[in-house]
């Protein structure tokens, strides 16, 4: 494709700008890159056309080279074209050189491997150094802004390669000292203060001395290659890691730097000879020398700060934004050592007056009191960080700082913030004094309340007023002198102007602490004490479901009912109801009720009536912490309507929840006594756990089913008593218990969990028989063995025992059923199991390892339980 | 010390977007600096569409006004410099310095070296002044001379050049953009001496110095018992030297007569060299005595090319020029208003011209104006609610003029008559447009023999003064109006 057009050109630059990123995304913008580098070289189109393609590279390099080699490549062919311009003067030069250097720093490209970088380096720094480049470079009439422009270009790389040119130090002053023709003073002092601080800088984190780069005239190019010692050294540096506000920083970390007296000499040469010139520079400029050889010189040995001295009285007198901000970073930066407290109140008192001065715009007068409110003073009583009124500020000094209603809004809440301050200086606030600031503050106020009621008065004047009274509210916390009128004010605003409510209701919650309860206090009464109808309603409701709580009930159920009336369509009737359920959750039960019911009944709208009666089924059935969370703040996450929130919020509340078990239960030791067999069940909790109800179902329905156990209150480390669970059998049999648990947490929320179950083991079913009359055991027991045949079974069996023997497997495991004992040798175990079971054992003539079991049972069903556990008994010792 | 990127919109309230990028510049240079200083706090700049919506809202120059919005209008967003966080695509950008002037938001980003979180504070920021200081030379070169439509587009298409020279690469070179423009105009040579930046070339021609004092006095007026009326003159005193040689310097004095009144809170053009210690703690803030720095106030300079303002000051005069009392009493449907003037006798009675304007707001359109003046006449702007009464070149002998009438409105509608947040209820206020040349309030001028000037050849130097009125209010005294601090201070 050959070059395009001039117009063509202007309508992709065009398109270009409209949105990069769409540009880049559609087909034409691949090339584009490609395509602006070619038609530089292209004779078909103007100097114009071409400037303003390079304006575009200079703007958006990263997307026109994206990654470093198409950087170092563009740099390249940029580099090519500025060779290539033929020896007239050209347009082109300056942004050539402007490009080349965007696109290898843009690009990452910039470093001792790159060809481009190797190629401009040296080119800058000859045209900066005024040589003579031959041909190419152009008329004598643009070697002096190509000078300039050079300086410009080397200071942006030194910028983002600190110390690049630590090795021209000593070059560069030379030219700015040079007699008889002169470069231009004002890119070569910026370039050189840089170039000065970062060497500093770099050097002192290296713990290197300046090893006389202050002093070495012999500049690099001639042939010989860059020296990148310094800024690969000080390539990790360019790193968040320096505040712009020199006091901020930790304290001399140039200390480490100790240069020798020569090296001081030097250092103190080089900058006098910056800040002797500065004045030929423009004053922004000058204000980036002193912010540069302010950072540089900061917490440096033998390096006095009085050399700047001299140039204060000429910068304090100016109207420049600029160079009083310079000052005041060399206020932060040298303290005492350059101001006196004397300086200090000149400086305050330039500084106020700058803030006020009628020749000044209003931005420059805010910034000025900004500013004033974060003074670096030499001796700082508050904490720091904090905008505070300097000490040697004394409220005579701020008189012309106050606030008036005729400011622009933004006038008025920084000078707002300053009468605060002195306000909450002033002692004599009590004594409301007709001058006292206090006082002011109060008609300032109210005069900002009733612009803000003016009917018809936009919202911007509303927004100010509860601006001011936020401000006023945090600043002056706890002063009742101010608040207490302030809150009067709001709610006479209030009752003019019903429809700022969602501005109050925004002011409540984010003065909570300070002025909250007063406010809302006012509010309620403004609310209720009028009749429920009118336009204002939407607004009354609004206000109401904020500030209403269990406090003068009665009249806010007045007012609702009445309200109710009113509300005939759906938005009213939500709103009405969100006072409801405001009331809910603060506790308000008996009237509330009638009202909900009323309400059930009476609504138009088929879903308001559906809420009414839900909350009135929610304020029969709930104890009130319950109610509090179903009605809380939905812990879902935030849904497009306030009805989905609040079903979800219901959803969470009162749906039970399944859980993990903060519960564990055991079966504690058979008690063997009573009717039936009772289970001693150990519970033990992780976390409070409240309304515990554990439902029981038994496997293979071998008891009859087992009621439900209530706790009401379990606490984690606070010892239970154990749960009795009785027992019916229906066949004496082991089984498992399936256990549920129901529970409600301290959140509120009620849960339910599945524990693991519980095995009954046959063990765990006997029972003794009651003891006969008269002690006549032994008949008892044998009338018994008789009975059991020939209905029921008799085995034989060989019990093994321990080394304790036979009488300490007894006392352990049998020792409630015995009904016969002639220790150590026999006994004999009479056992019930429930419902109608015997179980009967003689254990006689016991030997050393062992003892002969008779059993005997009149359920045949029960032999092979008990045989198991005769021979568990044995296992188990 | 450097811009990440420099915007103008103009601000169109009606349109789809209520405005439209006329200009944008982004520093990429700089904003490859922000990635690393900013670190995980960087928030990229957005491309033009995204910034205006999000600018246009912050500054509320959205015409969606009606509901409240928490973004926009909570009451602890409080902004209290020009200085603005812009929600963009979910992130804040910030520091964004903006603000409106003529219809143009004027707004940059500057490079904060450091982390965002937490935010340092704005006096810790050194770019933030240069980025005010550009955006105000930018403001200067757009309005400097021009009114005109289509000046104003040439000047916006002349800025990328402007920029390319004054901003290259994100720092600020000079924030004077018409020293801008002179240097791509100058082919300098090479000079033998050294050349201030702010000085693009030599002057070459006749040599000569005008110096005019401009002073305009304001003032507001309660005519009541516990309130102090105020008034303030403010000079400004501009001069144009036209003289050979790169350096010339000049000394100005400005002088008072015997019973003049001292010049205050002077603040000086950079290009002063010295300035006396009387004249740099002479301020308003003290209170005055006898022993106050009189004069002669002298500005030792070397001066620019182009027309520059050498100092501002102001002044507190005994009395203001005119006083003047105003009275409004409601019956039923009309408005009985008076007004008496009075010219003071020190005061020049000869006026380029001089106005009293009488708004009413809040109101419906004038319907019926009955009056009564002593003199000069009375127009009346039925639609506007507005009374002009021109008073012409010069008081009468009385120094006393007067006016009476009862005016009678119509029906309120609120789109046509002037809403006003001030004038609730019977707050009113008329305000006063004057102007006389040849005089200052203060008795301030320049010597033409006390203007020393240390150049080849004998300069023709001009002088000129004038005075103007502005903000001069006089407040109905029936009602009430809104003070300073200072006027409670009896």
């Amino acid at each position: 494709m050959g070059p395009l057009s001039r117009e063509a050109w202007a309508q992709l630059l065009g398109a270009f700008r409209a949105s990069p990123s769409a540009f880049m995304a559609a087909p034409e913008g691949e090339d584009l890159g490609r395509d602006l580098l070619s038609d530089l070289r292209s004779e078909k189109l103007s100097e114009p056309t071409k400037v303003s393609m390079l304006a575009l590279s200079l703007e958006y390099p990263a997307q026109l080279w994206p990654d470093a080699p198409a950087a170092e490549a563009a740099a390249t062919s940029l580099l090519d074209t500025l060779v290539l311009l033929p020896p007239r003067p050209s347009a082109l030069r300056r942004p050539l050189l402007l490009a080349a250097t965007t696109a290898l720093v843009t690009g990452g490209a910039l470093g001792p491997t790159s060809g481009a970088s190797l190629r401009l380096l040296p080119l800058l720094l000859g045209l900066a150094s005024g040589g003579d480049l031959g041909r190419g470079f152009g008329p004598a009439s643009e070697q002096r802004p190509l000078q300039a422009t050079a300086c410009e270009c080397l200071r942006e790389l030194e910028s983002c390669q600190p110390g690049l040119l630590g090795g021209c130090l000593g070059l560069l002053r030379g030219l700015l000292g040079q007699e008889g023709p002169v470069a231009p003073v004002q890119p070569l002092s910026l370039l050189l203060a840089l170039a000065l601080r970062n060497t500093l800088v770099i050097q002192a984190r290296a713990g290197a001395s300046l090893q006389g780069l202050l002093t070495v005239r012999a500049s690099p190019p001639g042939g010989g290659p860059w020296n990148w010692t310094l800024a690969q050294a000080g390539e990790a540096h360019l790193q968040p890691q320096a505040p712009s506000w020199p006091a901020a920083e930790e304290e001399c970390r140039l200390s480490a730097l100790e240069p020798s007296p020569e090296e001081a000499r030097e250092l103190r040469a080089a900058v006098a000879q910056l800040l002797d010139t500065s004045y030929l520079l423009t004053p922004v400029a000058q204000a980036q020398l002193l912010w540069l050889l302010g950072w540089a010189l900061r917490g440096l040995r033998g390096q006095p700060p009085v050399l700047f001295k001299p140039q204060l009285v000429r910068l304090l007198s100016t109207a420049q934004l600029t160079l009083l901000h310079a000052v005041l970073a060399l206020k932060a930066a040298f303290g005492e050592a350059l101001f006196t407290a004397q300086d200090e109140a000149l400086l305050l008192r330039r500084l106020t007056l700058a803030a006020q001065h009628p020749a000044l715009p209003l931005p420059a007068h805010l910034f000025h009191l900004h500013c004033l409110l974060s003074f670096p003073e030499n001796c700082p009583l508050g904490p720091a960080g904090e905008e505070a009124a300097p000490l040697l500020l004394e409220p005579q000094l701020c008189r012309g700082l106050l606030p008036h209603l005729l400011l622009d809004p933004m006038a008025l809440l920084a000078r707002l913030h300053l009468l605060c301050l002195l306000c909450a200086e002033d002692e004599q606030e009590e004594k409301g004094q007709a001058q006292s600031p206090c006082h002011y503050l109060q008609e300032l106020l109210a005069g900002l309340q009733q612009r803000a009621a003016l009917p018809g008065s936009p919202r911007a004047l509303a927004t100010l007023c509860f601006r001011a009274s936020y401000l006023v509210a945090r600043c002056l916390a706890g002063r009742h002198a101010v608040l207490t009128p302030l809150t009067h004010g709001l709610a006479q605003l209030y009752r003019a102007r019903p429809a700022l409510a969602p501005h109050f209701v925004d002011l409540l919650d984010r003065v909570a602490p300070e002025l909250g309860e007063l406010l809302r206090v006012v509010l309620r009464q403004e609310v209720v004490s009028r009749p429920g109808g009118g336009e204002a309603l939407r607004w009354h409701l609004q206000m109401l479901a904020r500030v209403a709580d269990r406090d003068a009930q009665s009249a806010t159920l007045a007012f609702l009912q009445a309200a109710a009336v009113h509300c005939s369509d759906w938005g009213l009737q939500q709103a009405l109801l969100r006072v409801c359920r405001a009331l809910l959750r603060a506790g308000v039960g008996g009237g509330l009720a009638d009202l909900l019911q009323a309400l059930a009944r009476q609504l138009e709208d088929p879903d308001g009536r559906d809420h009414a009666r839900l909350y009135y089924i929610l304020l029969s059935h709930l104890s009130g912490p319950k109610l509090g969370v179903a009605l809380g703040p939905s812990l879902a996450a935030p849904a497009l309507t306030s009805l989905v929130a609040e079903n979800q919020g219901f959803a969470t509340a009162l749906m039970v929840q399944e859980a993990p078990a903060p519960i564990r239960l055991s079966v504690g030791t058979q008690r063997a006594e009573g009717p039936v067999p009772v289970l001693q069940l150990q519970v033990e909790v992780l976390e409070p756990v409240y309304s515990l109800e554990l439902r029981f179902r038994v496997e293979g329905h071998v008891y009859a089913p087992l009621g439900a156990v209530h706790v009401p209150c379990l606490c984690p480390g606070r010892p239970a008593r154990p749960l009795l669970l009785p027992l019916q059998p229906r066949r004496p049999a082991p089984t498992q218990l399936d256990i549920r648990a129901l529970y409600t947490r301290s959140t509120g929320l009620t849960c339910y969990t599945r524990l693991p179950p519980l095995p009954v083991k046959f063990a765990d079913l006997f029972l003794p028989f009651p003891k006969p009359p008269g002690g006549a055991s032994s008949g008892f027991f044998e009338e018994l063995w008789d009975s059991c045949l020939p209905k029921g079974a008799e085995s034989r069996l060989w019990c093994p025992l321990g080394p304790h023997g036979l009488e300490a497997l007894v006392s352990r495991h049998l020792e409630p059923f015995v009904v016969v004992a002639q220790p150590p040798t026999s006994y004999h175990v009479a056992i019930r199991l429930p419902p109608d079971s015997a179980l009967l054992l003689r254990l006689e003539a016991a030997q050393a390892d062992g003892v002969p079991v008779v059993l005997r049972t009149d359920d045949w069903a029960v032999l092979p339980l008990a045989g198991d556990y005769l021979r568990g008994l044995s296992a188990a010792g | 010390m450097a811009q990440r990127a420099v915007w103008l919109v103009s601000h169109e309230p009606g349109t789809p977007l209520c405005g439209t990028v006329r200009f944008s510049r982004r520093f990429p240079t700089v904003e490859k600096r922000a990635k690393v200083f900013n670190g995980t706090s960087y928030v990229p700049i957005p491309e033009d569409g995204p910034f205006l919506k999000s600018l246009l809202f912050e500054l509320r120059l959205l015409d969606e006004d009606k509901d409240f919005m928490e973004s926009r209008d909570s009451c602890s967003r409080i902004n209290k410099t020009s200085v603005y966080g812009l929600k963009v695509g979910g992130e804040e950008l910030w520091p964004v310095v903006a603000f409106l002037k003529n219809g143009i938001v004027y707004a940059c980003v500057p490079l904060v070296e450091q982390t965002l979180s937490p935010r340092p504070a704005l006096i810790s920021i050194s770019a933030i002044s240069q980025g005010f200081e550009l955006l105000f030379g930018i403001q200067d070169f757009l309005y400097s001379s021009q009114r005109m439509d289509t000046e104003l587009n040439t000047k916006l298409s002349q800025l990328p050049d402007l920029l390319l020279q004054a901003c290259p690469f994100g720092t600020v070179l000079d924030a004077n953009l018409q020293n801008s423009l002179d240097s791509i105009n100058f082919a300098s040579v090479t000079h033998p001496q050294k050349q201030p930046a702010w000085k693009a070339g030599t002057y070459k021609g006749k040599p000569q110095v005008s110096i005019s004092i401009t002073e305009k006095v304001k003032s507001m007026q309660y005519d009541k018992q516990d309130i102090a009326d105020t008034w303030q003159v403010v000079g400004t005193v501009t001069c144009k030297c036209d003289l050979e040689g790169i350096m010339p310097n000049v000394t100005i004095s400005l002088s008072l007569p015997t019973n003049g009144s001292p010049l205050q809170d002077i603040l000086v053009h950079p290009c002063v060299t010295s300035l006396d210690s009387a004249i740099l703690t002479s301020s308003s803030i003290d209170t005055m005595d006898d022993s106050a720095f009189s004069g002669p106030y002298k500005f030792p300079f070397t001066p620019p090319l182009e027309s520059f303002n050498l100092c501002y000051y102001t002044s507190q005069v005994p009395v203001p020029p005119i006083l003047g009392f105003y009275q409004i009493k409601e019956e039923e449907a009309q408005l009985k208003i008076t007004v008496n003037l009075k010219l003071h006798e020190s005061v020049k009675n000869n006026f380029e011209f001089c106005e009293a304007h009488i708004p009413f707001y809040n109101r419906g359109p004038i319907t019926h104006v009955e009056y009564k003046v002593s003199f000069g006449q009375l127009e009346v702007f039925r639609e506007k609610s507005l009374l002009i009464w021109i008073i012409g070149q010069k008081f009468p002998k009385s120094m006393e003029i007067s006016l009476s009438g009862t005016i009678t409105f119509g029906a309120k509608s609120h789109d046509k008559q002037p809403f006003d947040h001030i004038c609730i209820a019977g707050t009113a206020y008329l305000k006063l447009h004057f102007r006389i040349l040849d005089y200052t309030l203060t008795g301030c001028y320049a010597d033409q023999h006390s203007v020393q000037v240390f150049a080849s050849g004998k300069p023709k130097i001009s002088t000129h003064r004038k005075l103007i009125s502005s903000d001069y209010y006089i407040w109905n005294s029936k009602a009430p109006a809104p003070v300073t601090y200072g006027s409670l201070l009896l």
